[in-house]
Parts: structure tokens; sequence; C-alpha cells
């Protein structure tokens, strides 16, 4: 019937035909792998290619595993073709077994405090607070002779315990009297020079303020991260108490200035983790 | 490691077993309709169509040609491996918790709940020929049980006895001639919600709401060694090829949505079998995982959870290589 031929649907349908028309998905073979390109409509309406490709392997089984390979699907999959079914079979998102060390580390930390604490045993960790003696307040030999303010008179001390010098609240240091005064500011111990107005520590100097970090980030993500530019000192992730999670900023003390400049330079604006970080200098809290 | 995903239930999966080959993995869930998958793509052979309720038990014959399952519409079913048809029936008064085919095949046991003024009761039977008559069988055995009902099971000693787990954290072995209990143990203070073998059957490990899992000598019952968790553990597995445990948990069904995945534990953790200690973890599961089990190769498990999947991991060659440092 050539008449039939000509007759042509509207340019409407035509178009719709265009658009309801996929390309039928096609099934490759090639150097062991099976390639299937499928066309799908996306929610947009918008077609999609969609490759899967899956490696072919062969591999040596009994007997019996081999009889059932060749069982037929029943149930529910019966019209399931050869091969999974991406609708019940998925590839999961990779994951990492973590293997759990830090059991060692943290014994590692207790053991360096427990030394620390041994090396101070030797020193003044006991005081006594009459007469600055390397014993507890109530084993002070001077403690029937203290007098009214709590002061131990001169001459008996300077007879009884050779070498021990005058305490700072122990003296007639004049002015001061009996006003409290912090032990930064008394007389022995201003002689480490470091004025209020002086910066207390000097490795802030080299500490780096990282800030929008995601939650997920953890400590040795963070090292990962800054180590390339150098020796740390320090690092420090705020962390929530419960959770345990990145409260989302982090400080880090450099060795050497330097490093710490790069490292801003470097990171600020870098894009980590989906945020962008921002990295300054970590400015002291300013009522230190 | 690329674990794969295998989508096929509707509801929470209550308990997952591999073939003694191990290239099948059967799954359960609460939905009515038991799964077996191929474990090596992912891909399913199919599905055991015929449940009203929720599959709470299931197991397969060493020769993987018959399954069976055991569920909350008060019916145990055995199925032909190959087709997926049902070959045998049976009614029970309450739900069916627990079930498992012996070594040789030629008997299995099944549990009932104590619900409906039912006690909880253990049935042996005879399944060396599975046809419609199993519905009118006598069973071999039947042990009412008086106080706390049974929440697993483990045939024992190839055939000639059985180690139940109970509610009240009880684990008890029966003679199958008597009828007798022969030795009972409270390790634990809460439910035993699973108990699995090792691989040569001398050892089986426990896990429970008590947030622990437990390995015992299967012989005198004897408690060997105890893995502690925070959260209640659902299932326990021993690596065939390793001294490893893997341990699956996580908080109460109940607790699920007010806590977020991230800190509620839903990983797989594993264990040094020896020295308790744990050594890795597998994250993956947005809900409490209700049962792992190892492939007989020891080089992939499974884990099945709350939220309805069944992740299949592979090993990846940093587990082979890793040696626990002690």
């Amino acid at each position: 019937m050539p008449a039939a031929e000509d007759v042509k649907s509207s340019w409407a349908d035509e178009v719709e035909l265009e658009g309801g028309s996929l390309p039928p998905s096609t099934e490759v073979f090639e150097h062991g792998f099976k390639i299937v390109t499928d066309y799908k409509y996306n929610d947009d309406d918008k077609k999609v290619k969609f490759v899967r490709t899956y490696k072919i392997e062969k591999r040596a089984v009994s007997k019996s595993i081999a009889l059932r390979k060749t069982w037929k699907k029943f149930g529910e999959c019966a019209t399931d073709k050869p091969g999974p079914n991406p609708a019940t079979t998925i590839a999961a998102e990779d994951v990492y077994m973590q293997y759990i060390t830090s059991k060692e580390e943290d014994n590692k930390q207790e053991d360096d405090g427990m030394d620390k604490l041994k090396a101070m045993g030797d020193k003044n960790v006991v005081k006594c607070r009459t007469c600055n003696g390397d014993h507890w307040t109530s084993k002070c030999p001077w403690k029937d002779t203290m007098l009214a303010g709590g002061k131990v008179p001169d001459d008996k001390k300077n007879a009884g315990v050779a070498g021990t010098t005058a305490g700072p609240t122990g003296g007639d240091t004049g002015k001061q009297g009996s006003k409290y005064v912090p032990p930064s500011m008394r007389d022995g111990a201003s002689k480490r020079g470091d004025g209020p107005n002086m910066p207390r520590r000097d490795d802030s100097y080299c500490a780096i303020r990282i800030a929008n970090l995601s939650d997920s980030t953890t400590e040795s993500d963070l090292e990962d991260l800054v180590k390339p530019f150098g020796p740390i000192q320090k690092l420090y992730l705020a962390k929530d108490k419960v959770t345990g999670q990145c409260k989302g900023f982090a400080y880090i003390h450099f060795k050497f200035r330097n490093d710490a400049a790069t490292a801003i330079s470097v990171l600020d604006g870098y894009g980590y983790d989906y945020l962008i970080l921002s990295v300054d200098w970590s400015k002291p809290s300013p009522n230190q | 490691m690329k674990p794969i995903m295998l989508q096929g239930h509707e509801r929470a999966i209550t308990q997952i077993k591999y073939n003694r080959e191990g290239d099948l993995l059967f799954s359960s869930s609460k939905d009515n309709k038991p799964n077996v998958w191929f474990s090596l793509n992912g891909e399913r052979l199919g599905t055991f169509n015929g449940h009203q309720g929720a599959v709470w038990c299931i197991d397969v014959d060493w020769t993987t040609t018959r399954f069976m399952s055991g569920a909350g519409d008060n019916t145990f079913k055995i199925w032909d491996c190959a087709t997926g048809k049902e070959i045998g029936n049976i009614s029970t008064a309450s739900s069916v918790r627990t079930c498992m085919f012996s070594y040789s095949a030629n008997m299995a046991v099944y549990t009932t709940d104590r619900a409906m003024k039912q006690p909880c009761e253990m049935f042996i039977i005879d399944t060396r020929l599975v046809d419609d008559s199993i519905s009118n069988q006598a069973p071999i055995l039947r042990i009412p049980i008086k106080d706390a009902r049974i929440s697993s099971i483990l045939w024992d000693n190839v055939d000639e006895s059985i180690i139940s787990g109970h509610e009240n954290g009880e684990i008890t072995q029966w003679d199958l001639k008597t009828g007798r209990q022969i030795n009972s143990v409270k390790e634990h203070s809460l439910l035993i919600n699973d108990m699995q073998w090792n691989k040569d059957g001398t050892m089986f490990i426990t896990a429970s709401k008590d947030h622990t899992a437990k390995l015992f000598d299967a012989k005198d019952l004897l408690l060997l060694k105890t893995y502690k968790t925070e959260r209640p553990v659902n299932s326990a597995a021993i690596s065939p090829i390793f001294e490893h445990v893997v341990v699956g948990g996580g908080q109460d069904a109940m607790d699920v949505t007010t806590t977020s995945a991230r800190v509620g534990k839903f990983d797989s953790r594993f264990f040094h079998m020896v020295f308790e200690e744990e050594f890795g973890r597998v994250k993956g599961h947005f809900g409490p995982i209700n049962s792992v089990a190892f492939h007989p190769d020891g080089k992939s498990y499974s884990s099945g959870g709350e939220d309805g999947f069944i992740r299949v991991h592979t090993f990846d060659s940093s587990y082979f290589e890793y040696n626990f440092d002690y």
C-alpha cells in the first residue's frame, strides 16, 4: 500500500515519537569485560547514558557448586536475566577496615605523664605556706612559733634552717604588706622577664588556626593535611565532648614560623572534604 | 574493600547463613520471603515464597538440597533449594524462633516461642524423607521448656546432643537419647541472640543483649573468652582461618531513631579471639547489625542489618597481612 506510506502523522506526534524512542541497550564483550550501555530518562526528562562495565572472571569450582550455578532462578526473581539484577544487587561504596591501634598510644601518653610527675617529684611539689620549705604546712618546724600574721620571726628562721631563703611573704618587703601578690609578680618570680605586655608563649607565633573543617575530620586527617609543610609541635582539634566529632576548627603549632606561613598561604581557601578552609594566624584571646 | 549490597528484603534482616561450600548465602527477614544469593557476585538465585509472617530462623543442610525456615505465622517449612518449592510444612502452636539441621541432616530441631498460653517447646523431627506427610508425623522428641524460652540453638557432638541459648542468658546442653538436660551454665545476664560454631565444632560463640559475646568450650560449656562492647550484641562469628571473631550489634531497634548513625555503633567489630582485644572495625550499616556470618573460606564475611540490607565484604589484602601486636 504505497499510499499508506505517504500518510504521515502530524509533526507533533513525530516529535513525541522521537523523544520516546531511546537507543536500544547494547552489550559488548571485549578483553574479559562486559560493557552494557543503557539509555534512560532522568528526572529532568533528559536522556542519560548508563555504561556499566563488568569484569568477567573464570574460576574453577567443585562439581556441586558448578551444578548450583546452573540452577534456574525462582520466586521473585524468576524473570531476572542472568547476572546480578541491579535492582537488588548494588556495589556499595568502598569501605575500609579501621585498624585500632590507639590503645598503645594512650598508654604511652600516660607513661609520659607519669615520667613527668616522677621527674617533678624531686623538686618542690610540696611547699610550706609558712616558710616555703619542702614540706607540708602542718609539718613546718616553725608551726609552733608562728606569729599572729602567719609569719615566722626572721631571727629564728635564719638560725634554724640554713639555706632556706626568706620567702616572698616572709620578710618585711615594705610596700606589699599583707596584700595578696600573685606568684608571678612576687620578687623571686619576676626575673623571668616576661612582663604583661609580652606574649606568653613564643610558639603562638607559629600557631595557625584552621576553620571550616567538616564534622568528620579526625586528628590523623589533620595531621596528613599539615604534615607536608613542616614539623609540628602541637596539634589541637576541637571536638564535641559527647559525640567526639570535630567542631569545625583546629589549632596547629608549627616548629618554625616559615612553615606556618606557607601553610596559611596554601591552605587558606583550600577545598577540603566539600568545605573551603579558612586558615589564619592563631590570635591570642584578648584577655591574655 | 568494595562491599556488595543486597537489597532483596523489605524489612529488617533476621538471619543470614552460608551453605557449607559458601557459594550460596541464605537470608531471612521480617518480611515473609527468605532469599538465596550467589555470594560471589551478589546475584539473587531466588526467593522462597509461602510464609505469611516474619521469618525468624533459617538453615540449610550440608548438601544444599534442602532449606528450612521458621516464621511468626506459626509454621515451619522445608524447601527444595534448587527450585524454591515448598516440600514440607508443619503447623505449630506459636511462632518458630530457632531451627537447625543436624550435621547429617537426618534430623532437624526447631523451637517455638512461649506465647498465647503455649509453653516454649523444642521439637526434634526426622527429616530423612520430607514430603506432605511430614505435617502429620509425630516428632522424635518433644521437650517442653519450663522457664526462659530458647532464643538460639546448635546441634552438638555430631547429632547426639543439642545446645540451647535462653532468654535469661542460660546455656543448656541436652542429651537426645534421654531427652534430659546434661549441663547448664549461666554466664550471660540477658537474652542470647545467636550462637555459632567455630570451624571444627569444638568451641562456639554466643552473642547476648548484655553487651558481650562469649566463647565457650562445647564439651563442658566452659567459658573461655569474653568480648566486651558498649552495645547489645546481636550476632558473632568465628573466622575459619584466623583467630578472629567478628561481632555485630548496635542499640535496640526502638532506640535507633533517636541516635545518629555516626554515634550509634553500627560497625562490625573484629576482635582477636585469644586476646579479647578489638583490632578493627568495618562501617556501613545504618541500623544495628542483626546477623553476621563468615564465608567458610574465611576470605569474606557478610552482615545483615536492621536497615534491611545485607552487605557482602571481601577482605582486602591488608586484612590478611595484618598482624596483631601483643
